[in-house]
């Protein structure tokens, strides 16, 4: 009964179809090297040693500013629709969870650091150790019985902005300088692309702890 | 003049994304001043606008490469005739929009979310607009949507956040079809550059599947007919300003995006038929779209199924460019004009909306008797919609018929003059009311910007009609695929 209508299904049709076109139009791909031979070339000018930080926050800096600018326009926008409901109240957890807590919290905060500050020699970066971070702070929320306070309104928003802020700032500064709108002097450019990573690391992590709580705590007055 | 000269030496593209997004971040850190970080970046932008088209328009395109990267390993950011055009339509538009909701909004919950959310969508249109890059054109489309649909969900409500969340998915799946062909394109030819890009695509399966899927996906967002059902509930339901932002602008952006892929990644693909299903469909949307407009009991309603009718126009640009080169042009300045004439018609309606308490067409008349002001603002802005003489729209669609005449494409100048035809009906019934005998009353008291922002647009309709030359000389410094 249920594989009958779904047979007859117009939208299961046209996904299908569409698959089988895409798999036939892949699969005659031509080999692509890509843009890996112009990255590795240009890789002593780009002020870090690891091609994909290179890539995302030197020579395309600018989509990744704008990608930090769509996770923080999503919760602009879910702070937009309303307040959120208060995370019911849970059990108190037993002595298991709290030890387990009180090691795993720094853990996380090293790695999630350490995995940001790595990103310019080796795999990782803000988006890596942001994740790692926001997974600390959820599962903080998750494992207090009682919702945790919320660091003032303006904490927040700060906070929220600041990956995109310091982008903006450092992007406007090569500007100014004369080295072109997102554009870093090449002296400058390792130390510039760090704390930009760490700054958008903060808003990522603070990012995904909002997102997961919902619409905007009861102490952001934003319209009175 | 010297002073183009040392202009001329000044990079003003980037400052039209970093001065709206600038006004975003700072309007979302002190939401309490958010209005007049909204003012002032609208007040900002659009003299930059104008001195970005009068740059282009003097020293031709201009490509800028961001962190002075060149493509295909960097992005460009390119301000041409057709990039500044829509960026001065965008800010002369904003800025009203802006004034207005300074009057709207006061003292209103929501109010501030508007603004944060109204300069997020500005310095996304503006991104988009100058990117010259289809990754980074994909990333700008995200923000477009995203702050879009917030907007729509302002108004608070069953309905709009209905038609916020219909919204929400068809948008999706137009940025999930475009990022499918950015996929196609990118593993075909390992550039993301729009004219890299161009210089390569070749009559082959990849690049046919990435046009459809980018065209149909950048359809649904335009609403062109039949995939439009999204946009009355959507653009009726919105508070004015919002309204109006999004059918004189939002609509366009993804048209611009199309007209952009068509110019300078797609010219060498004839895809069989294209330019005979995409005038089938925009006459499809100009026929229904006028008759649900003539069958709509809300002033909004009426309103926004004319722009299902009017988006149809903007789907001619298929069959005109098959026929010959240039034939874009018409099409891109009835897109200006119609998004001038739209704003000018959402606000003047959200005018009366709030002055009567309601927007029940058939008891509008005392209000509209009453406002004189703005009726005679809708009337005007609803001639240039219908293309009668001495505004935007009669120049408009005397370019579209021009253009279809030239192509001997006698079909399309049925359909222009039959849609004006439907476009007077729906307009007449709009202001119907407002001649019939009876009573004159204001109604609630509104501030005095709310009368005047609807009539400067309808008076700058005017004024388009005599803009024909300069916009046409100015879209003729616009880069293509053939390199010039």
């Amino acid at each position: 009964m249920i594989r009958r209508r779904f047979a007859l299904s117009p939208a299961l049709l046209m996904s299908l179809a569409l698959a089988g076109l895409l798999i036939v139009v892949v699969l005659d791909l031509p080999p692509q090297p890509g843009l890996a031979g112009p990255v590795a070339q240009a890789m002593d000018q780009a002020g870090v040693g690891h091609p994909v930080t290179a890539v995302l926050l030197n020579f395309r800096g600018y989509d990744t500013f704008l990608e930090l600018a769509v996770l923080m326009l999503a919760v602009l926008s879910i702070w937009s629709l309303g307040r959120r409901d208060p995370i019911p109240a849970r059990p108190v957890q037993g002595p298991v969870m709290h030890g387990t807590l009180r090691h795993l919290i720094p853990v996380a905060v090293v790695t999630g650091g350490y995995l940001v500050w790595v990103g310019s020699s080796d795999s990782g970066g803000a988006f890596q150790g942001g994740a790692v971070l926001g997974a600390a702070g959820v599962m903080l929320m998750l494992s207090l019985p009682r919702e945790m306070p919320m660091p003032p309104a303006l904490l927040q928003r700060l906070g929220l902005s600041l990956g995109v802020f310091a982008f903006l700032a450092v992007g406007t500064a090569g500007l100014l300088a004369g080295h072109g709108f997102m554009g870093y002097p090449p002296a400058w450019a390792y130390h510039l692309i760090l704390g930009i990573e760490l700054a958008a690391a903060v808003s990522i992590a603070l990012t995904l702890v909002l997102l997961f709580l919902g619409g905007r705590s009861r102490k952001v007055r934003h319209d009175r | 003049m010297p002073w183009m000269d040392v202009m001329a030496d000044m990079a003003l593209a980037p400052w039209l994304v970093i001065l709206p997004l600038a006004g975003a971040l700072l309007a979302g850190l002190w939401p309490a001043a958010a209005r007049w970080w909204g003012l002032l970046t609208g007040l900002l932008t659009l003299p930059m606008a104008l001195l970005l088209a009068l740059q282009v328009h003097a020293h031709g395109p201009m490509v800028l490469y961001l962190g002075g990267w060149v493509p295909p390993l960097g992005i460009a950011l390119v301000a041409d005739g057709l990039a500044s055009l829509m960026l001065l339509m965008t800010a002369g538009v904003g800025l009203a929009i802006s004034l207005y909701a300074l009057g709207y909004l006061t003292g209103e919950t929501g109010g501030r979310w508007f603004w944060i959310l109204w300069l997020w969508l500005w310095a996304a249109m503006n991104a988009l607009y100058l990117s010259g890059d289809v990754f980074n054109l994909y990333v700008t489309l995200e923000l477009v949507v995203l702050a879009s649909v917030a907007l729509v969900a302002l108004a608070g409500g069953a309905a709009p956040l209905v038609a916020a969340m219909r919204y929400l998915l068809v948008s999706l799946l137009g940025s999930m079809a475009y990022l499918m062909g950015v996929a196609l394109l990118y593993g075909s030819y390992g550039v993301l550059d729009l004219q890299g890009l161009g210089a390569q695509v070749a009559l082959s399966a990849a690049p046919m599947l990435a046009a459809a899927l980018m065209t149909v996906g950048l359809m649904a967002k335009s609403a062109l007919f039949p995939l439009h059902v999204w946009l009355p509930p959507a653009h009726g339901s919105a508070p004015a300003p919002v309204s109006a932002a999004l059918s004189a602008l939002v609509v366009k952006v993804s048209f611009y995006l199309m007209l952009r892929l068509w110019l300078t990644v797609f010219p060498a693909l004839p895809l069989p038929g294209l330019d005979m299903l995409m005038g089938a469909l925009a006459m499809g949307a100009v026929l229904w779209g006028g008759l649900m407009a003539l069958r709509a009991s809300r002033l909004k309603q009426v309103v926004a199924y004319s722009t299902v009718a009017q988006v149809g126009y903007l789907f001619l640009l298929f069959p005109f460019l098959r026929a010959f080169p240039d034939g874009w042009k018409a099409v891109v300045f009835f897109a200006v004009a119609h998004g001038v004439a739209k704003a000018a018609v959402f606000l003047a309606a959200g005018t009366l909306q709030r002055a009567a308490g309601h927007d029940r067409l058939a008891d509008l008349g005392a209000v509209m008797r009453g406002r004189l002001k703005t009726s005679f603002a809708l009337g005007i802005a609803g001639a240039s919609l219908v293309g009668l003489p001495f505004t935007g729209g009669f120049i408009a669609k005397w370019l579209l018929v021009q253009t279809a005449l030239e192509a001997g494409l006698w079909i399309w100048v049925l359909m222009v003059l039959g849609g004006g035809l439907l476009a007077g009906a729906y307009v007449f019934r709009l202001l119907g009311p407002a001649f019939q005998p009876g009573p004159a009353d204001p109604g609630q008291p509104l501030p005095a910007v709310m009368e005047w922002v609807p009539l400067a647009l309808a008076l700058l309709t005017i004024g388009l009609g005599f803009a024909g030359t300069p916009v046409l000389s100015l879209l003729t410094r616009t880069l293509t695929g053939g390199g010039g």
